[in-house]
């Protein structure tokens, strides 16, 4: 008897894509959504599963190397301020002309409180710490044998304040995040076969920053000029964010600062949004030409609001009581 | 290669299988948000793409210089319906907050301008 396996997920699939009205979802501040940016982390804390994030890029070795990630990041709320994420990223390395390898990159988590939520400016602060774990990936992809802590800031402002007569600029939105990278080892010695004696690497402490500039059609029709649009274009967020790390101090000798830039597009629906960047480096030490990345992220909160969706220690709902107006 | 399958498909079998539930961001207005209308509207009508809890979903209509106009809510599932007086030419702000059936809230505000 032939399974009825396919059929199955072909009808679910069919029922996951199929057209909904214009929405929304998620870090809400205010009349404001900042969806889930994919290089940089958004300023909320949230109950979220992006799976998978999948990027291919020439990287900075010499010769570059081409690398694919699979990522997936799982994001908690412990309240309604404070939340948890653990992460982790597949990776194959195909250098020019030496051997494929694979596996699994450091484990990373993170714990964050989103210490100031600004409805009528559309303003958001959250600060967090995020631990890439030393020893928990493969040395085949290079994975870091020391663990590294990152306290990091991160804010997000809509412009939806501004007066009316800024018009379409009301759409626009920033967010930002600047981090000090310190590695609790100072440097690692490893084992070269070419020369048989063991080499010591630096192992640098940086600030890490970034940010993305955003503009919501959403936010476009719900709150300035509804321009009756095709259904579809009602849900992009077209974006360019950037993530940055320089060096500060314990140089290793290399290129301080490294990052990329990425232009894209967020569509963003009632239970999950689809991010396609494109990843292009800032030097030859960050990438080799223009890669691009793709995610698909679910906004657990709303796929199931009653469960695994609501923070562990919620305040009582309604969440943010009863509306009021002041008058 | 199965299992790799399964598991790319998982996000939408999770979605697929959820139920009608979100926040409820407002999808539509009558008047459109930002538009400009010939003649006073009798009322401004509010399309949520959810169905929102009654007790705890507001809005209200004010002119230029902040005074009220409107007078009276009535929620009907996914749709709000704010009565407001004969409303002269000048511009009119429409501010909203909502509670959607599975209690998240969310809110927001537009213009729209009775011609001249």
């Amino acid at each position: 008897m032939p399974s009825l396996l396919p059929q199955r997920l072909a009808v679910a699939l069919a029922v996951a894509i199929a057209p909904t009205s214009t929405a929304v979802a998620h870090c809400s501040v205010g009349a404001r959504f900042f969806p889930a940016t994919l290089n940089v982390d958004d300023p909320c804390v949230a109950d979220e599963l992006s799976l998978p994030t999948i990027s291919r890029f020439r990287n900075g070795d010499d010769p570059s190397a081409t690398e694919l990630d699979l990522s997936v990041d799982y994001s908690k709320r412990i309240t309604d301020t404070v939340g948890i994420s653990v992460g982790s990223t597949w990776v194959r390395l195909r250098p020019p002309g030496g051997p494929t390898v694979s596996g699994f990159d450091n484990l990373t988590s993170g714990v964050g409180w989103q210490f100031l939520t600004d409805a009528s400016h559309e303003f958001v602060m959250k600060a967090g710490l995020d631990v890439d774990w030393g020893h928990t990936g493969s040395a085949a992809i290079g994975a870091a044998p020391f663990t590294t802590l990152t306290p990091t800031l991160f804010f997000g402002k809509g412009f939806g304040d501004l007066p009316d007569s800024a018009g379409w600029l009301r759409a626009f939105a920033i967010t930002g995040q600047v981090g000090y990278s310190v590695p609790t080892d100072a440097s690692t010695v490893t084992f070269d076969p070419g020369s048989g004696g063991f080499v010591t690497t630096a192992n640098p402490r940086s600030i890490v920053y970034g940010g993305s500039l955003q503009y919501s059609m959403p936010y476009l029709r719900s709150n300035v000029v509804d321009l009756q649009l095709p259904d579809f274009f009602n849900h992009l967020i077209p974006v360019v964010e950037w993530n940055l790390e320089t060096q500060v101090s314990n140089l290793d000798g290399g290129e301080r600062t490294t990052g990329t830039i990425n232009p894209g597009v967020i569509w963003v629906g009632n239970y999950y949004q689809v991010g396609l960047e494109a990843i292009i480096p800032v030097n030859r030490a960050s990438g080799d030409g223009v890669g691009v990345m793709a995610q698909l992220h679910l906004y657990l909160d709303d796929i199931f609001p009653n469960t695994i969706g609501k923070p562990l220690f919620a305040s009582s709902a309604p969440a943010s009581g009863r509306p009021s107006f002041g008058n | 290669m199965r299992t790799l399958t399964l598991l790319g498909l998982m996000p939408f079998l999770l979605v697929g299988s959820a139920p009608a539930r979100a926040h409820a961001y407002l999808d539509r207005a009558s008047p459109l948000v930002g538009s400009t209308v010939a003649s006073s509207p009798g009322q401004v009508t509010l399309y949520f793409t959810q169905d929102l809890e009654p007790r705890f979903s507001k809005a209200e209509v004010r002119n230029a210089v902040g005074a009220r106009v409107d007078h009276g809510v009535s929620v009907s599932g996914s749709v709000m319906r704010v009565g407001v007086r004969t409303l002269p030419p000048g511009t009119y702000h429409v501010s909203w907050r909502v509670l959607s059936v599975d209690t998240h809230t969310t809110e927001g505000a537009f213009s729209f301008t009775v011609g001249r």
